[in-house]
């Protein structure tokens, strides 16, 4: 009679299904993450405790750079409405063609005298481009202009005024960008940040500790 | 690697007998698939950190008009000036000669301590920013308002008495 023979089970796993999940994972994340727009401007934030997220809807930011540059952004769907209204304050002499041009551009960084030029560089090339910032000196402020074109032109809407500055610009030239909004009678900011944790034992912490036990209760 | 080698030995023994050994297709995907999860936590790690944040910020409107003017209490008031090199410069009341030096780290004992001493609808803190500081400097302070519940803060530019007071200060203490 022929022995029953014990099988020994191999130990080692058939480890070609977990690697197409990985990878598979892997292909979805990469396709779905969305890259960092090369920015030709570089601007680290300085930290804060808010934990409030930005919402990226009629948003007008403002942004300050190490060099105490000011550059412009404004979301997609508030371009074209700013565009047209600035034309018609500055009386500038623009075509249908120049409208698409500044659709296109990511973010704005010259006087209005170079505005037309500045919109037709394509942004892989921006980093070549010697860029001024936005005047704010309080003789020329252009910032402030182009504040009042965004006021105008989305009236009735809620537009959201974001500073994004460097931690190492100067303070004063966030106060001319300040003075830009405030001459609009415009009041309410949003800084853009990095998140911070809160520091234990102070009166946020503390807040922020009862808010969780009530959520828990 | 072990495994093939004893394979192969193993191929050869007995002179005369040809076995012809299949080798097989299978290859080990441990280390492909190491790989794969190792990529895939780098990629969440770096994609998730960088979000900002956003901090509300919320200007008082100028007035001309003195009758306006928002009135503080002298014993309720603490003023931070935001020198170079990150020092705060601090006075109680409304007499900037008699201000004290302190940093950021410190800042909040001195908030705290003014908050304890003083009657929570007197207290306001004044936030002048110099010429010299920091946008960082700025939001530092602001938060450190939200940090320690402070409801009335405000900010406002130096007067040019007190940058000389704190530029005098800056030379004597050799703060560049």
């Amino acid at each position: 009679m022929a022995r029953a023979k014990i099988k020994r089970a191999s130990t080692r796993v058939d480890m070609t299904a977990m690697c197409d999940v990985a990878f598979l994972l892997l292909t979805f994340f990469i396709l779905t993450g969305q890259f960092k727009p090369a920015e030709a401007v570089q601007v680290t934030p300085p930290g804060s405790v808010s934990n409030k997220h930005p919402i990226q809807k009629h948003s007008f930011e403002v942004t300050i750079d190490k060099d105490n540059r000011v550059f412009l952004s404004l979301t997609d769907d508030i371009k074209g409405e700013v565009w047209d209204e600035l034309v018609q304050e500055k009386g500038l002499k623009v075509t249908p063609q120049d409208k698409e041009d500044f659709k296109h551009a990511d973010f704005v960084g010259v006087p209005f005298s170079q505005l037309l030029q500045f919109i037709k560089i394509p942004s892989s090339q921006l980093k070549n481009v010697k860029m001024d910032g936005i005047p704010i000196d309080s003789s020329n402020n252009e910032l402030q202009a182009w504040v009042t074109a965004a006021a105008n032109a989305t009236q009735g809407e809620r537009v959201n005024w974001f500073i994004k500055g460097d931690g190492q610009a100067k303070y004063p030239t966030f106060g001319k960008v300040l003075d830009a909004f405030k001459k609009n009678d415009i009041y309410k900011y949003n800084l853009i940040t990095t998140q911070e944790g809160i520091p234990p034992g102070t009166a946020l912490y503390d807040a922020n500790l009862k808010e969780q036990h009530k959520g828990i209760k | 690697m072990a495994e093939m080698e004893a394979k192969a030995d193993s191929g050869k023994k007995g002179p005369g007998v040809k076995k012809s050994k299949k080798l097989s297709t299978r290859v080990d995907l441990t280390p492909m698939c190491d790989l794969g999860f190792l990529l895939i936590t780098f990629f969440i790690f770096t994609t998730t950190l960088a979000e900002p944040t956003a901090m509300n910020l919320l200007m008082p409107k100028d007035t001309k008009d003195p009758n306006q003017e928002n009135k503080i209490k002298e014993s309720g008031s603490l003023t931070l000036m935001l020198g170079k090199s990150n020092v705060i410069y601090y006075y109680f009341g409304s007499d900037p000669t008699k201000m004290q030096t302190t940093t950021y780290k410190d800042v909040r004992k001195v908030i705290l301590d003014k908050k304890k001493s003083t009657p929570a609808d007197d207290l306001f803190i004044i936030i002048k920013p110099d010429k010299d500081a920091t946008y960082a400097n700025a939001v530092d302070v602001l938060d450190e308002m939200t940090i320690n519940d402070i409801p009335r803060y405000a900010m406002v530019d130096v007067t040019p008495d007190e940058y000389k007071l704190i530029q005098q200060t800056e030379q004597s203490a050799g703060i560049k």
